[in-house]
């Protein structure tokens, strides 16, 4: 770990109290523990603002006409909406060709939501259908139409020599083909994407925006309002939640912005869930041929795949190069994206993992079966380094593997029912970088502020930004306030790809340090007590060598002047670090007439370096279960590619999991893992489908290759339809 | 939602007058009758009804009564809660299979004020119907857009021309115990078994699921004291557990006779535009022992004739597991 100011100890120095490294995991006081979320009431209570509770003088609510077929010649009249009592504003957002269901076509401001939804609707579309293709199927039909001008197949992307891993299928002693697809995933984040664009004239506008990037923000909202974007300011104080899905300022804040800037009023748009489901952004689909070779003796040998991308309008997702996480001694992989007249797909919480470790733990998982091999063994056997295989035996040991008798083949079935357990893992990076800018100040009245521009995607920022700061100075955490969701305070990274708490923790750990140290020599003058012997504990600041020399926190900020004192922090290598690892497995009991799949428990082992809030991290964890659940077992975007409606753009029939699907689930902390803080939230969603899929074949012998995984193909896999 | 008028009669009469107004032809969905709201504010969110008259029940008295009589019939208002049905211990005591259905429905927040009398002349669920772009049969259009589309959700028996399922999950429930509703309307009250208040689409009205006339109201279910030595049960199969409509539910009510079933009900809900009674499976049951092959044999006689369109084939193993099933859980009552 790099120390940045270190010194070499002296006799009789207990610790170098200017070392800028996280402390002994056992001396912690705060961090490491289970911290409740410091914004838990106001959440819980709803006093909490998010972009969507925002109500401001004079605002006017706005909303979006969108394009009902996937693609069509578009004329809009838009007088009709223009007449209707209340309407204030009309603009069109498209004319002419659309490319896709679910375009915005047109935005209306009107001083109620109601009278903006009645204006939408007033507004005349002449749809002149044009030829589309909204699936793989369509897309890739002889005689499809060209969704992109360059047609529906992108450039192929080869990792690995095709020759020699066809060879060593060949030469391989069980092999296995199989196709395995994914659907379309929504974000469904709880608050819709929209902001709150406050712009009344004049050379300074404020958006509330609902974003997981504080400073993706203004400068394009300056751009559509004529503004620089140092006179915009973003708030984002809380978010509800994205997955990925927001950055910047996207169609919908770019029509809120003109809006305002035509009336020089207020505008509110969130997007209805239909636009969202929309417009939005979602997961790509994949379709993975792949063919894969094993000895006898349990090697992965060979892997050919044919792997499709569906992310819409653009390419879609799929990590890495070569086979996904387990070693293969000769793998060729081919990657190409298919088009289609759909919504770009964005990242999604680990973009392309889950639908590779779907493809990979199916494929995986058939070969061991069909060796003969334990799965949690040939697992062991393929994957590299000590950290799969020790937090495979936990998730194995607590999920109850040893005793469970389906080893190597499914079990017979007890009344038509199956009891099954099946297992995957994941990767993730997770490190973090440059970007931020902590403030900490102290106050003579003893309080502590700690200011960064960050957003909470969710993950319980504010929480660990207050925590580190109280850790520092010894206090209990509700002795600091957190300050974050602004960009007036410090700059702070966009929260994408699990970065944000490695980038953003060194730099509140390097401001409470200098913080510290800074009232440290303010103090040694007063207490006659050199900086160095200064120590910060339990609310006290005391001299280690006679701890009686010591002055309370309050007593203490009181030598300090009318400005208190404050300090920068920016980020500081050493304290974060890169690359988790994660192992999950689920247990699943089958009923075999009915194809009812009930997941009965699903447990995880997750690294991630220094925990800074046990509870969060656990919470996460949770998280990233339950989502892979729903989109193991319930959801999917459903587009009649003939009509080109989409049918399920609703929570209704867009089935998300609720509470009642929710199983036992254990999120155990990989606490062997000793480095320092690392991202992990996105590891978490990529193996749990995978593991329910393979425990639902453990259990009853029907392997599903297609998600989500409804009980029709359950039925359909055990040959009981038609 | 486009605005309407809101009318807030006092009395039933006063509601009936105030139907009338559709008898006028073409009218039918410019006056709409508001219990719960719970599927019509829905429809009308969604621009699916756009009436210009509201009729608000709520506020006609004694409409929301549970009564069980001496001789354990029961009659149950039309504008009883869900959750009051749920919750009333001589329902649960008397008659599981309803209980089971009404704790069944949607959410607690849909249940504590939906109503009985909502429930049985809700609208279907079909993702073309519930679609504002798609002008199918049921909206007055030419095209069932489910029979070549993506019918998964739709109807394997009783289909033709339209392929929607009741939604309803009271109704199969109600039926197996041969409930009668009573409809009141300007020309007065009658009552009718509920097994006929329901219509085909290739019966009735393709716009209408039910023989409800313009200026009547469903105002009561009446289920008679079940013969002696009854158990049922209702078993319902959605895709995800919470907050869903069935793909197949099974109500189920049998009389044992030592170890013999002497008489059974049994109505199918999820796979038929009318709750779908199972006549031939209640002839396999009688006077049958209560054993595997039995069940078996239920389940075939249940799906005869069943009629699969391209993506709900599975609706008919799944149809016969769940009798299965119903059948073993009342073998172990």
């Amino acid at each position: 770990m790099a120390a940045r100011k270190s010194r070499r100890k002296e006799a009789g120095d207990v610790e170098a109290v200017s070392e800028l490294a996280w402390p002994p995991r056992g001396d912690l006081a705060v961090l490491n523990h289970d911290l409740r979320r410091v914004d838990g009431p106001a959440k819980i209570s709803g006093r909490a603002r998010y972009t969507h509770d925002v109500r401001l003088p004079g605002m006017v609510y706005a909303r979006v006409l969108t394009c009902p077929i996937p693609r069509a010649e578009v004329t809009l009249d838009l007088e009709p909406a223009r007449k209707i009592p209340g309407v204030e504003a009309v603009i069109a957002l498209a004319e002419g060709g659309t490319k896709w269901l679910g375009q915005p076509l047109a935005a209306v401001a009107a001083s109620t939501p109601e009278i903006a939804e009645d204006g939408i609707r007033a507004i005349r579309v002449k749809l002149e259908p044009k030829p589309w293709a909204v699936d793989r199927a369509q897309a890739t039909a002889e005689d499809a139409p060209k969704v992109l001008k360059d047609g529906n197949l992108s450039k192929e992307n080869t990792s690995g020599d095709e020759t020699e891993a066809r060879a060593a299928l060949t030469s391989a002693d069980q092999s296995v083909e199989a196709t395995y697809t994914l659907p379309v995933q929504h974000h469904v984040c709880l608050e819709t994407h929209g902001v709150v664009v406050d712009y009344r004239g004049g050379d300074e506008a404020t958006v509330y925006c609902s974003t997981q990037g504080t400073f993706t923000v203004p400068e394009s909202a300056a751009r559509e309002l004529g503004l620089k974007a140092s006179q915009v300011t973003t708030i984002v104080e809380h978010m509800g939640g994205g997955f990925g899905s927001k950055f910047d300022l996207g169609t919908e804040g770019a029509a809120a912005c003109r809006l305002a800037k035509a009336l020089g009023k207020p505008v509110h748009l969130m997007f209805s869930r239909a636009d969202e489901f929309g417009a939005a952004g979602n997961r790509s689909g994949s379709r993975q041929v792949l063919h894969g070779g094993a000895s006898q003796d349990g090697r992965l040998v060979a892997l050919v795949g044919d792997i499709e991308k569906l992310g819409g309008l653009q390419g879609g997702s799929f990590p890495g190069r070569g086979p996904y996480i387990y070693s293969v001694e000769k793998s060729f992989l081919r990657v190409r994206s298919v088009y289609t007249n759909t919504d770009v797909a964005r990242a999604m919480r680990a973009p392309g993992h889950p639908q590779a470790s779907f493809g990979m733990e199916s494929l995986v998982d058939e070969l061991a079966y069909a060796i003969g091999m334990d799965p949690l063994e040939f697992r062991k056997k393929n994957l590299k380094g000590p950290v799969y295989a020790r937090q495979l035996d936990a998730v194995a040991r607590e999920i109850g593997w040893a005793q469970h008798p389906n080893k190597v083949a499914p079990g017979a079935l007890k009344d038509g029912m199956g009891v099954g357990i099946g297992f995957a893992v994941s990767t993730w990076g997770g490190g973090g970088g440059e970007g931020c800018e902590v403030d900490v100040r102290i106050d003579r009245d003893g309080g502590v502020t700690a200011s960064v521009g960050t957003q909470d995607l969710g993950t319980g920022t504010r929480t660990y930004v207050a925590a580190i700061v109280a850790e520092e100075l010894g206090l209990p955490i509700e002795s600091v306030t957190a300050r974050i969701g602004d960009s007036r305070l410090g700059r702070a990274t966009p929260s994408g790809g699990s970065t944000t708490t490695a980038s953003l923790a060194p730099a509140v750990k390097d401001a409470a340090y200098k913080a510290r140290t800074l009232f440290a020599e303010r103090l040694s003058r007063a207490m006659d007590v050199p900086a160095e012997r200064l120590r910060f504990s339990s609310g006290r600041i005391a001299d280690e060598r006679d701890p009686k020399r010591a002055l309370s926190w309050k007593q203490a900020c009181g030598e300090l002047g009318g400005d208190g004192l404050s300090a920068r922090g920016t980020f500081q290598p050493g304290l974060s670090s890169n690359g988790v690892h994660g192992a999950q497995a689920a247990k699943v009991r089958v009923d075999t007439l009915t194809g009812r799949v009930q997941v009965l428990k699903m447990a995880a082992m997750q690294d991630c370096g220094l925990p800074l809030n046990r509870m969060a991290i656990r919470s996460q964890i949770q998280g990233g279960m339950v989502q892979a659940l729903s989109y193991g077992l319930l959801e999917e975007r459903v587009i009649d590619s003939v009509s080109g409606w989409a049918l399920n753009a609703n929570l209704e029939d867009y089935k998300v999991a609720h509470a009642s699907e929710i199983p036992e689930m254990v999120a155990l902390i990989d606490d062997e893992d000793t480095r320092p803080v690392i991202g992990f939230s996105e590891a978490a969603v990529i193996p749990g489908h995978g593991a329910i899929a393979n425990a639902v074949y453990n259990a009853c012998g029907a392997r599903v290759r297609d998600l989500p995984l409804t009980p029709d193909k359950v039925l359909a896999a055990l040959g009981r339809v038609g | 939602m486009k605005a309407f008028t809101l009318a807030n009669p006092s009395t039933l009469d006063q509601a009936i007058g105030i139907l009338a107004a559709r008898r006028e032809r073409g009218a039918h969905g410019r006056v709409q009758v508001l219990a719960g709201g719970q599927d019509l504010l829905t429809e009308m969110k969604e621009h699916l009804a756009e009436p210009e008259v509201l009729v608000n029940l709520k506020g006609i008295g004694g409409l929301d009564r549970i009564e069980i009589d001496a001789a354990g019939a029961l009659s149950i208002g039309a504008l009883a809660t869900l959750s009051a049905l749920e919750e009333n211990e001589g329902v649960r005591a008397r008659f599981p299979i309803l209980h089971e259905a009404a704790r069944s429905i949607g959410s607690p927040q849909i249940r504590s004020v939906g109503t009985v009398g909502g429930n049985l002349c809700q609208r279907p669920r079909c993702w073309y119907y519930r679609s504002e772009h798609a002008k199918c049969l049921k909206k007055g259009g030419t095209e069932c857009f489910s029979y070549g589309g993506l019918n998964k959700y739709n109807a394997i028996l009783g289909g033709g021309p339209s392929y929607i399922v009741h939604p309803s999950d009271l109704a199969p429930a109600l039926v197996a115990l041969d409930a009668q509703v009573v409809l009141r309307g300007s020309a007065g009250e009658r009552t009718l078994a509920l097994e006929r208040f329901f219509t085909l689409p290739s019966e009735g009205s393709i716009l209408r699921e039910n023989v409800l006339a313009d200026d009547e109201l469903l105002v009561r279910v009446i289920v008679p004291a079940p013969a002696p030595g009854m158990r049922s049960t209702y078993l319902k199969f959605k895709e995800r557990g919470s907050f869903d409509f069935a793909l197949v539910a099974v109500a189920l009510a049998l009389w044992p006779d030592g170890g013999k079933i002497a008489r059974a009900r049994l109505v199918l809900g999820g796979v038929a535009p009318v709750p779908w009674r199972c006549a031939g499976a209640e002839t396999a049951l009688a006077a049958k022992t209560m054993d595997e092959s039995v069940w078996k044999a239920a389940g075939e006689a249940a799906l005869q004739g069943a009629e699969p369109l391209g993506h709900n084939a599975y609706k008919v193993p799944l149809a016969k597991g769940l009798i299965f099933r119903a059948l073993q859980s009342l073998s172990r009552a």
